[in-house]
């Protein structure tokens, strides 16, 4: 077993019980495991971003792509929020990353989450091949049109409306509460892999000698 | 100076949002072109804006040192930056940056165990919280119980394995109640984001670009 | 003396049970499948299978672009689907067009793919990059990266990950946009990117769709299923289905074990907090 190995396993396991140790109380073992992921996080994200930036950005324009002047100078321009007297001119690059995440949020929208999911949830109905299929198809029919019901906020939600959106609350907490299980499950698996991970290379491994 | 400072930005931004919808419901080449590289302009823009980052960070935990100078916020200030350094050093120095096998080394060692016990305590913070949430008091809080307990039952395999028919019912959950709900609030929140949409691109949404 | 009595009887104790016993059941539990496994069986979902059938009936040589979104934190929960889907990818003649939409996406690539050292390593199935496979690396900004890529690849990409043009490799030579692309298999871990795909693959361009992701996005994922998205594998088990269904066994298979006991304390826990609530209500 090489020695970077056995520190792996010391120092992947210190920090995964010193993260862990937070079930006993908040502590400055946890928070040194918690604020170093914050100082990675950036790391990582600034050298993948330079490199993007070199290989999408800077590349193409010194091989001929001229336009891309553009983007260079409003992305320099964003720093300007630094300055109180010039912050405005950073409103330029933000107007343009604005505009176009909203241009592109847009084009799909329409088609892709409301008509094609009426239609869908519409058709389910008439086109089921059996049964059941059929009763789920009235099912989610009547599940879609009570949670909408609950997501009226300008009508007081009293008589008909009122029943309808207590369905629908009922439908949407069985969604939260399968919404709720993935998670759980998925904090589950986060533990015990941790566990597995000290198991396997520091106790096995470095400390008994064995796989 | 208004238009400078106020108007011209919101004309760039509906200009580029409307340049971008007329291209979806009137394909040219033109417009394809237009689009290509309005978006690539807008990824460039955003990736050289990702090292401010590094600047809110520095200024938010320096004013958190100012706060409270104790030796333990020294210590946790130190932390931040001397894992920050760390891996900036491993990324730039050995060829490949962070596919390099020294950068994946401290990734797959160091990171991913602090990180995924992060979400690994929170498996921990939901139960001793589910312990009030999922008491039945009501139609909705056992709706809420059913359907997050046989959805959770059925990805233990232990369960299935006791009892078959929990898969069936696990993935009619999911496929049935859950997307009547979901589907609802999938449309719903749709429309809002539209009206939010067209809202911002006829200019009427300004604080999204106001600077502070 | 009544106020008293209720607050020791057993309704009440059951109530005020300390959640630190229920957390040392849990990891004392977590440790005994570790190191005796029950080797129980998994059941292949729906969803599962419509995912497999996905990738294997795409014909030869057609062209699949996936959409990395995997990060560190989070891959205990992912790895055993990315493992199996790359395995089950390199096992057939489908060509592939990789790139991230996460920074931390290139890193777990060359940790999952790594020609001679991933765990899913290419170079085992006579995979050449360049002819079989390319990785483009980052496409920041999510759905606007989303939108420039199906348009024109080379306005996001000019070289691939390694700094070759993209015009020097045989792979793409035809492949300009998302209309020469056959399947898109996006992998996230927000709940909502999947609405970017469908806004920018899915609707415009007609493409079909499959989602890796984490357990808890499966609901929200759902809805478009079937339909505008064809097959999803969420969180480790579902990953543990495909490790079965494709026959590359992996790490999901003893996650999904080790998870049987651990869950037990909590359950229990649950329990004994809603007899605690009815014993409250109607017992006293």
């Amino acid at each position: 077993m090489i020695i970077w190995d056995v520190i792996a396993a010391f120092a992947g396991s210190f920090l995964t019980l010193s993260v862990l140790s937070m079930l006993w109380k908040d502590n400055p073992c946890f928070k040194f495991g918690q604020q170093g992921i914050i100082g990675i996080v950036i790391a990582n994200s600034v050298l993948v971003n330079m490199k993007s930036l070199l290989d999408t950005g800077i590349r193409p324009l010194v091989a001929g792509r001229i336009t891309l002047i553009v983007p260079l100078v409003f992305g320099v321009l964003l720093y300007t929020r630094l300055s109180k007297e010039y912050a405005w001119l950073s409103k330029y690059p933000t107007s343009m990353m604005v505009g176009v995440g909203t241009g592109v949020m847009i084009m799909g929208t329409l088609r892709g989450q409301v008509i094609d999911q009426v239609k869908k949830t519409i058709l389910d109905v008439f086109t089921a091949t059996d049964a059941m299929g059929t009763f789920n198809g009235i099912l989610i029919l009547i599940g879609t049109v009570s949670s909408i019901a609950f997501w009226i906020f300008t009508k007081e939600h009293t008589g008909g409306l009122g029943i309808v959106s207590k369905i629908g609350r009922v439908y949407l907490m069985i969604s939260l509460g399968a919404n709720w299980a993935g998670e759980h499950v998925w904090y589950l698996t986060q533990v015990l892999a941790r566990l597995a991970f000290v198991y396997d290379n520091l106790i096995m491994k470095v400390l008994l000698g064995q796989g | 100076m208004s238009f400078v400072k106020r108007d011209l930005p919101l004309i760039i931004l509906s200009a580029c949002g409307l340049m971008l919808l007329l291209n979806f419901f009137v394909p040219t080449d033109i417009g394809n072109v237009v689009k290509a590289e309005l978006t690539t302009w807008t990824v460039i823009i955003g990736c050289i804006g990702t090292f401010l980052g590094i600047y809110y960070m520095t200024i938010s935990q320096w004013r958190l040192l100012q706060q409270t100078k104790t030796t333990i916020q020294y210590f946790y200030f130190a932390t931040i930056f001397g894992f920050m350094f760390l891996w900036l050093a491993v990324g730039l120095y050995f060829p490949g940056g962070v596919t390099s096998p020294q950068y994946l080394w401290l990734q797959n060692n160091l990171y991913r165990n602090q990180s995924g016990m992060v979400y690994g305590v929170m498996f921990f913070t939901l139960s001793s919280s589910a312990y009030r949430t999922f008491t039945i008091r009501s139609i909705e809080s056992f709706a809420l119980l059913v359907g997050g307990v046989i959805y959770m039952l059925r990805q233990i395999p232990i369960f299935p394995a006791i009892w078959p028919g929990l898969l069936p019912l696990g993935e009619w959950i999911l496929l049935v109640p859950n997307v009547g709900g979901g589907r609802g609030a999938v449309i719903c929140a749709a429309l809002a984001a539209l009206v939010v949409g067209i809202r911002t691109l006829s200019g009427r949404e300004a604080t999204m670009m106001e600077v502070q | 003396m009544y106020e008293e009595e209720k607050k020791d009887d057993i309704w009440e104790k059951l109530g005020n049970f300390d959640v630190r016993w229920m957390f040392l059941g849990c990891i004392v539990l977590i440790f005994v499948p570790m190191i005796w496994p029950l080797g129980l069986p998994t059941i292949v979902s729906q969803p599962t299978k419509d995912y497999y059938n996905a990738l294997v009936d795409l014909p030869p040589g057609s062209i699949l672009a996936v959409s990395f979104g995997g990060g560190f934190g989070a891959l205990d929960e992912r790895e055993a689907q990315f493992i199996a889907t790359f395995k089950t990818i390199f096992s057939t003649d489908l060509k592939m067009v990789i790139y991230c939409q996460v920074s931390e996406g290139p890193a777990v690539l060359e940790y999952i793919i790594g020609e001679g050292t991933g765990l899913a390593d290419p170079l085992k199935y006579g995979k050449v990059y360049g002819e079989d496979y390319v990785r483009l690396g980052y496409a920041p900004l999510g759905e606007v990266g989303e939108t420039a890529i199906t348009t024109n690849i080379r306005s996001m990409f000019s070289t691939d990950y390694y700094g070759t043009p993209l015009d020097n490799i045989p792979m793409m030579e035809n492949i300009n946009g998302a209309d020469d692309i056959d399947l898109l298999w996006a992998d996230y871990g927000a709940c909502t990117t999947i609405e970017w795909y469908i806004r920018q693959w899915v609707v415009p361009e007609q493409m079909p769709l499959i989602i890796t992701t984490l357990g808890c996005c499966a609901p929200m994922a759902a809805p478009y299923y079937p339909g505008q998205l064809i097959g999803f594998l969420s969180g480790s088990g579902m990953g543990t289905e495909l490790e079965i269904t494709s026959g590359n066994p992996g790490p999901g298979a003893r996650t999904s074990d080790i998870k049987n006991l651990a869950i037990l304390p909590f359950l229990l826990y649950l329990l004994l907090g809603n007899i605690s609530s009815f014993g409250k209500k109607y017992m006293r």
